[in-house]
């Protein structure tokens, strides 16, 4: 066993990082080490996109979720949505707009997601010291 | 690949833990022939409202529905609060 995987192993131990966070470690440090001796980007493509809400200090009740969705599955799923009739995305689109979101639905593509994917290395929000929000590929 | 079961735990608040394997793929050998069986059916209509435009509509959802269900595989939830009970949803 080598230095990193038992520091993590020692700390997950300790209490120190939950297991998901010591999984995430891990597979990062596998990851690396499967990179340094010659493999090709393609095996290290996320799979995953996983959303993890954590309550803060203050909101101890608050609820934990932990969502880790199929990329393959966003991608049917995009592809069911582009199949909804125009008026029935223009009421999802308002609905979306009352929640906040400000999307169109209609120009959302598959190809999209790819660039998402690119981009979103690792989005950690936090909601006025409720709540934790982190959102990652993985 | 398909979801063959699904995995369900309940972590109570006195940290005891009752988790059971719901054995989906029953429910595939029941629900995927019926797809398949109704598959020319559905092309049938398809075809007949293809010049009204809705026969593109129902062919893409019923493909799209085989899409869903076969990339269900992996999906995860896991949903609770510290002093209440946690429900891991895993389908593998």
């Amino acid at each position: 066993m080598n230095e990193e995987r038992k520091k993590i192993l020692e700390m997950l131990a300790d209490g120190k990082i939950t297991a998901d966070e010591a999984d995430r470690l891990l597979t990062a440090i596998s990851q690396n080490s499967q990179n340094s001796t010659g493999e090709t980007s393609r095996t290290s493509l996320p799979k995953y996109l996983r959303v993890m809400v954590e309550p803060g200090p203050e909101s101890e009740k608050a609820d934990r979720v932990n969502i880790r969705v199929p990329l393959k599955l966003i991608r049917a799923g995009l592809k069911l949505a582009s199949l909804i009739p125009k008026n029935a995305q223009d009421k999802v689109n308002q609905a979306l707009n009352e929640k906040g979101i400000d999307a169109d639905l209609s120009k959302i593509k598959p190809e999209d997601l790819d660039e998402i994917i690119r981009q979103l290395d690792d989005i950690s929000v936090d909601v006025e010291g409720k709540e934790t929000v982190k959102i990652y590929c993985e | 690949m398909i979801p063959l079961f699904l995995q369900l735990r309940v972590k109570q608040k006195n940290n005891r833990v009752f988790g059971i394997w719901v054995p989906i793929f029953l429910l595939w050998l029941i629900l995927l022939p019926l797809l398949a069986a109704f598959s020319p059916l559905i092309f049938l209509i398809a075809l007949i409202l293809w010049k009204k435009g809705k026969g593109r509509l129902i062919l893409f959802s019923y493909i799209g529905i085989f899409a869903l269900i076969f990339n269900l595989s992996g999906l995860k939830l896991d949903i609770g609060a510290r002093d209440r009970n946690m429900v891991y949803f895993n389908l593998q």
